[in-house]
């Protein structure tokens, strides 16, 4: 297992390489000047001229892509030019609420998914297994900012229940943090619900169909015996999987729900840096992403061990 | 009860009533201390450095930090601010001012000519009116401890108007400050005279502003963006919300007491909100095609007439505007009605004349043989897209090949800098307060005006200081405008803004929005 282990978080290296050159080149060869967003629409091109230069953007690709690579290995992501701060600062701010709001909207789409799957398997083809997949269906389908709106409309502006937008530390004020983090986390999570839910159904299906959930029934077991006691961890390898990647895709940037709820996470974070071509930020994001997606994929490939033990790795 | 004792009684209820009523309008009419004002904005400004950025975001909020020598009053003329007065020398060549005493920077330190002197210098290397006005200056010293003077390299009517305008503005900063941070990189130290303090920024979270205790109001009434300033709340959160319809819905929840930049669809629902209000801005921009005059197809001054001849400026506004009549105006001049002092009521000028004959014999006469114009818009700001794609229609009703090309903002600004890029595009015109500051009659900014005779008449009007005769000669720069084409000038759009109703005395005459003076009543 520890042989295993050190071999893939070697193996980060040579992808984070990659990963860090492709995002430098692909955001320094799109067209766009931070220095003429930041300075404004009346700038003169001698003013623009001057904070290029004094940036450092007027150097050669090759030496600013060195220079890069230097820092990183320093530690260093470089400073935002437009926030005017380290990049790691920049991330670590934004860190809290994306985890927040992944951590919410996971538990939602589990709460909603896996339950879903669970009992649209063991009533196949009902009325239920039809409603059930409907909704998932529903979920995939559904733009996430057109859900969101809808939802800020009815629960905050007309039954004012929940505020529509914003963000407060749970470790602030816990209560006020849990009432801005419901309707992004449903909404949220209702979308992402649905893949879980899809999966969950035909892992089950696969398993309820095996030789042993007969015995089972045949043995007498209740239904829920049978399913939570012997289908329901046989089905949970590739529902792991797929919540690994949900959890994944929600750490990467829940964009539009960041931006509609007003969550100041990593999602808004990278749009903006986009829009304003804030380099450093663009490249710092994408790296902690691209890292959060290995060793999210690493954690995952170590629960199956735990979950079923015919997986070894030694 | 008889019918006089039941008259008296209803007589007394209505009267009880009326004063209790009276009671309660007047108490909410009357300025008080305290509360927080939640303001949403559409996202953070690149700097809280007055000096160094041109961006609206950042004119906005460093008004409320920063004070520079002169403000704007209601009709947009320069009074003083931070100055208690000025002579000029019988040459017209020496200006001298003199400074409020007593006025207290954030840090507890006293303004002195030393400050003004380092923050103007500063000013004058980076600003773009900065530069403008210091390329014709001598020498900038300090006198004594409360006066300051300047000495011109020749008379030029510029100097008041250029240290009022309120973007890119002369911000006075503490000395040590203006002259740690040179001019090319934006300060990070935040202390100015103005009636809030700067208390905590994070960015994406919010901008806390609270008040200045020590702030040293002017005794005059306030007016337009100057005279006397109050800070009545104790604190003003700008906070950033990039979504416009989050930023509607948090106004009608009571999360946001003010929403800046809103869309214009959202008027209709804003006036049916009880707790809120609609606000309209004016003026927001003049549309406007700049045309690239340096190099490409649009070098050529009768083509650049032929796209004047053509469009139908009307519905384009229309449009532009959602159908709404509020959110437009029709008008030729150059500077905006709200500039009086500069609006013009020329008659019989080329402007909206949506004359498709003329057109097209301007576009024979200028040889043009169907070539694509690449003309840049984008999606960030909906009314550029809307007014670039319909102008697209009306010129290829009248034989021009336009090639639109759609961006993100980003990516034009960038664009626009190189003249082999593009043949026009699109932006907004916002207010400038003296000619002089009209960006695209100048040489050194996209588009390139660099007509000979539009400079010359830039220089007159830069060294005339007779109002009457400088106002004769902006006259002739609008009609020669007209003639030169530099760039293409649609109609005035207004902007949208929304408040609660508990927010009370906002001046809804300023261009930008402004919270000094401001109160809740809550």
């Amino acid at each position: 297992m520890t042989a295993y282990l050190i071999r893939r978080v070697l193996a980060l290296l040579p992808v984070m390489l990659v990963v860090l050159t492709i995002v430098f080149l692909l955001i320094h060869l799109i067209p766009g000047d931070p220095v003429s967003v930041m300075l404004g629409p009346d700038a003169t091109l001698a003013q623009i001229q001057a904070t290029r230069q004094s940036l450092g953007l007027d150097r050669p690709l090759y030496e600013q892509l060195f220079k890069f690579y230097g820092r990183v290995l320093r530690g260093d992501l470089g400073r935002s030019y437009f926030l005017d701060r380290p990049v790691t600062v920049a991330l670590l701010e934004r860190a809290e609420p994306t985890l927040v709001l992944t951590a919410c909207a996971l538990l939602v789409a589990v709460m909603i998914g896996v339950p879903s799957g669970i009992i649209a398997a063991a009533y196949r083809g009902s009325v239920w297994d039809r409603a059930l997949m409907l909704g998932a269906l529903l979920g995939v389908c559904i733009p996430g900012f057109w859900l969101s709106l809808n939802f800020i409309y009815l629960f905050a502006v007309r039954l004012g229940w929940l505020p529509a937008a914003g963000y407060t530390s749970f470790l602030v004020e816990p209560a006020a943090a849990l009432r801005y983090m419901v309707l992004p986390a449903v909404s949220l999570g209702f979308n992402q619900s649905a893949l879980i839910a899809r999966i969950s159904r035909s892992c089950m299906l696969e398993v309820l169909q095996q030789d042993y959930i007969r015995t089972a029934r045949a043995k007498g077991l209740s239904q829920g015996a049978t399913i939570c006691g012997h289908a329901f961890r046989n089905a949970l390898v590739p529902v792991i999987t797929v919540i690994g990647i949900t959890m994944a895709i929600l750490i990467g940037g829940a964009v539009v729900t960041e931006i509609v709820f007003n969550i100041p996470g990593l999602g808004r974070l990278i749009v903006s840096a986009i829009m304003r071509r804030d380099y450093p930020v663009v490249q710092g994001v994408v790296l902690v992403t691209a890292a959060a997606y290995v060793l999210i994929n690493l954690t995952v490939d170590l629960l199956y061990a735990f979950i079923d033990p015919r997986i070894r790795y030694d | 009860m008889d019918r006089s004792g039941l008259f008296r009684t209803v007589v007394a209820a209505f009267l009880a009533v009326g004063l209790i009523g009276a009671g309660a309008a007047s108490a909410a009419d009357t300025p008080k201390k305290g509360g927080l004002l939640r303001v949403g904005n559409l996202g953070e400004p690149p700097a809280l450095d007055a000096h160094w950025t041109t961006a609206s975001i950042t004119e906005t909020l460093t008004n409320h930090i920063y004070e520079g020598l002169y403000s704007l009053d209601e009709a947009n003329r320069p009074i003083p601010m931070l100055a208690e007065s000025h002579t000029v020398s019988r040459d017209g060549l020496t200006y001298t001012f003199k400074l409020r005493q007593g006025i207290k920077f954030h840090n507890g330190k006293e303004m002195t000519s030393e400050d003004v002197v380092a923050s103007l210098t500063r000013w004058g290397k980076q600003s773009v009116y900065g530069r403008i006005l210091f390329a014709k200056v001598a020498d900038f010293r300090a006198v004594d401890p409360y006066t300051v003077e300047m000495k011109l390299k020749e008379r030029v009517g510029i100097v008041l108007i250029s240290l009022a305008v309120p973007n890119n503005f002369g911000a006075i900063y503490p000395k040590e400050i203006a002259e740690r941070f040179p001019p090319q990189t934006k300060i990070t130290e935040y202390i100015g005279t103005g009636p809030f303090k700067l208390a905590e920024w994070k960015p994406d979270q919010y901008i806390r502003m609270v008040r200045f205790d020590d702030y040293k109001s002017r005794n005059e009434k306030a007016s337009g963006y100057g005279g006397g300033k109050t800070a009545y709340v104790d604190e003003i959160r700008w906070i950033p919300v990039p979504d416009v319809a989050t930023r509607v819905a948090q106004v009608e929840t009571g999360e946001l007491d003010f929403a800046d930049d809103l869309n214009l669809d959202a008027y209709e629902r804003l006036k049916g909100t009880p707790n809120a209000r609609p606000i309209i801005g004016t003026p927001y921009y003049w549309l406007v095609a700049v045309l690239n005059k340096k190099e490409g197809l649009m070098t050529n001054q009768k083509l650049r007439q032929a796209w004047q001849a053509a469009i139908d400026v009307e519905p384009i506004m229309k449009n532009v505007a959602g159908g709404k009549p509020e959110f437009y105006r029709m008008d030729s001049s150059l500077a905006f009605a709200e500039v009086p002092a500069w609006h013009t009521t020329i008659t019989g000028l080329p402007w909206n004349e949506h004359n498709k004959d003329k057109a097209r014999r301007l576009l024979r006469e200028a040889g043009y043989t169907g070539e694509p114009i690449r003309f840049m818009t984008t999606q960030e700001y909906k009314w550029m897209y809307d007014f670039a794609l319909l102008t697209k229609q009306q010129l290829e009703d009248v034989g021009f090949t336009i090639d639109l090309q759609v961006m993100d903002w980003s990516t034009l600004v960038q664009r626009r800098n190189n003249s082999k890029a593009y043949d026009a595009f699109t932006t907004g015109i916002g207010n400038f307060f003296d000619p002089t500051h009209h960006v695209y009659l100048t040489c050194i900014w996209p588009g390139w005006t660099c007509d000979e005779d539009i400079l010359k008449l830039q220089d007159e009007l830069a060294r005339e200081i007779d109002p009457k005769k400088r106002f004769a000669l902006w006259v002739r720069q609008t009609r020669q405008f007209y003639e030169k084409v530099p760039v293409i000038r649609y109609g005035d759009l207004f902007g949208l803004r929304a408040a609660r109703t508990t927010v009370k005395g906002f001046n809804e005459k300023t261009e930008r929005i402004r919270f000094y003076n401001v109160w809740l009543d809550k």
